[in-house]
């Protein structure tokens, strides 16, 4: 016997690594110290793996191949595919449950005429007359085909251009460091959160019937990143007074937008009706949409001001 | 799955090439003449690197979109380094910041592009055309050696720089993923990113 093979092997003992006793092969070579898998009769040491193999092909028993013969590295090998095919498998059926994938695609579905009118609205709300939706078959249509659909793309790209703006204003204050960018960031984004948190709860709280998503509000708080890069920006370029002039516009704007906006999501009733509200309930609901759209000026605020020197 | 192996021909003892794990054409056979040489082997294409390079420095010619086809990593990794080295030129170590943000920046293209086009896109295919249109960036960067881009003259050619290179990654984009309209989108996102790259040269 030999050890060495079935040391080389790396397995326990299986008898399919046996040296085949010679008499059977047919091999006179009593002296030789391996096993002589080199030739193409080695049907007997192919059909005695057979039964221990997994049902893998045992063509050859080249020595290259031995490796690849091994049952162990045959196991190894598929479990390591079937493992990667399952794993890709799990992501992709798990994504669509944390993230809507196909739901976000619709705030994706924007063109640059969209981008263009939607942004000048976000500067001068005051002379846009109709503010409602259109619908399609119950279902809203995309952001390309109606300014008033929110979308993603751009409270995404302000968001971005938002902290790189800030990172820019520090920059310029010789107060930068990487780490401050993603300090801002995270700050930046937990404000949001919290405001969509908070939102939510009172919508939940004062119970109110509208078909504001949760997606449709991020997008709706994201608008006023605009107005911050704007003041950012002029700040930059024409100190404090540019910056107080150019927020204190947009904060107007963004106020007057929100109100306008969410008038007609949660006060859908009395909107639809033009009447003027009354009554406690339509009360409560209006304040909570004044009070959404005072958050803003003050957020807006409250973020920009240490950059601006 | 494991390719049926040749059986074995020759001597024990005597070293022969009849096992390639990851040989998936069975016709390259066995013997060493019949090999593929070692470009086409790995993939690499350079009348395809060099076509693509062309389109890059070409941003107002129509860009074809079967040419994003086939994801090649080898020429952005060039560029890549080529970048690296210029700045390094320059006096700027900084190889660690051009990995971080174009991983960082591929990664959010590939996102954004996911959910703005009808069909999707690979990773590979966006670290592509990023990559390769880092190419005029490059220029930038050797600019920047020679002399100090912080006066106007600096600014401007940053600016003209960053809006060719966004350019042409939108005008890929665009041709391979067939959107219409939506071009000034996809360059703002990639001139956000290139512009980064910018500030590393600058400052």
């Amino acid at each position: 016997m030999h050890p060495a093979g079935s040391a080389a092997a790396g397995t326990p003992r299986q008898p399919s690594k046996r040296r085949i006793p010679v008499s059977h092969l047919g091999m006179a070579d009593p002296h030789q110290l391996f096993d002589d898998t080199s030739s193409a009769q080695s049907q007997g040491y192919g059909a005695q793996r057979g039964p221990s193999g997994l049902g893998y092909p045992t063509a050859s028993a080249s020595p290259q191949a031995a490796f690849l013969a091994d049952p162990v590295s045959n196991m190894a090998m598929a479990y390591g595919s079937s493992l990667a095919a399952q794993g890709k498998e799990l992501v992709d059926k798990n994504i669509d449950r944390f993230i809507p994938v196909t739901k976000l695609k619709y705030y994706f579905a924007v063109d640059t005429l969209y981008v263009g009118k939607k942004l000048g609205l976000l500067f001068f709300p005051y002379l846009h007359q109709d503010w409602e939706v259109q619908y399609q078959q119950d279902t809203p249509v995309a952001p390309r085909f109606d300014v008033n659909a929110p979308d993603l793309y751009i409270p995404a790209m302000a968001f971005i251009t938002y902290v790189l703006v800030a990172g820019l204003a520090l920059g310029t204050q010789d107060r930068f460091s990487p780490d401050l960018l993603g300090l801002q960031a995270s700050s930046a984004l937990a404000w949001l959160t919290l405001e969509v948190l908070a939102i939510l709860l009172s919508l939940y709280l004062i119970t109110v019937n509208t078909d504001l998503t949760t997606i449709d509000l991020v997008a709706f708080l994201g608008y006023k990143y605009v107005g911050m890069i704007g003041g950012i920006l002029m700040g930059l370029l024409f100190g404090k007074i540019g910056y107080y002039l150019v927020l204190g516009w947009c904060c107007m704007s963004i106020f007057v937008f929100m109100i306008r906006t969410l008038r007609l999501k949660i006060l859908a009733e009395a909107a639809a009706e033009g009447v003027p509200v009354r009554g406690a309930r339509n009360q409560l609901r209006m304040y909570l949409t004044m009070a959404v759209a005072a958050a803003q000026p003050l957020l807006m605020y409250w973020l920009t001001f240490h950059l601006v020197r | 799955m494991i390719q049926p192996q040749q059986p074995y021909t020759g001597q024990i003892f005597q070293p022969t090439q009849t096992f390639s794990p990851t040989a998936p054409q069975p016709f390259y056979g066995n013997s060493f003449e019949d090999e593929p040489p070692l470009l086409e082997e790995l993939g690499i294409n350079f009348d395809h690197i060099w076509q693509k390079t062309l389109t890059v420095l070409h941003p107002l010619k129509v860009a074809d979109g079967s040419i994003m086809n086939e994801t090649d990593l080898a020429g952005p990794m060039v560029f890549c380094l080529a970048f690296g080295a210029t700045l390094l030129l320059a006096g700027k170590i900084q190889f660690g910041y051009v990995y971080g943000i174009s991983a960082i920046g591929c990664l959010g293209m590939f996102c954004l592009l996911n959910l703005m086009s009808m069909t999707g896109v690979s990773f590979g295919c966006v670290a592509s055309v990023l990559g390769y249109c880092l190419l005029p960036m490059i220029l930038l960067s050797s600019f920047a050696v020679i002399f100090s881009l912080q006066g106007m003259i600096g600014i401007i050619l940053t600016a003209g720089i960053i809006g060719w290179c966004s350019f042409s990654a939108s005008k890929i984009f665009i041709s391979a993923l067939a959107m219409e309209g939506q071009q000034l989108l996809v360059a703002y996102p990639c001139a956000l990113l290139y512009g980064v790259f910018a500030l590393i040269s600058v400052f």
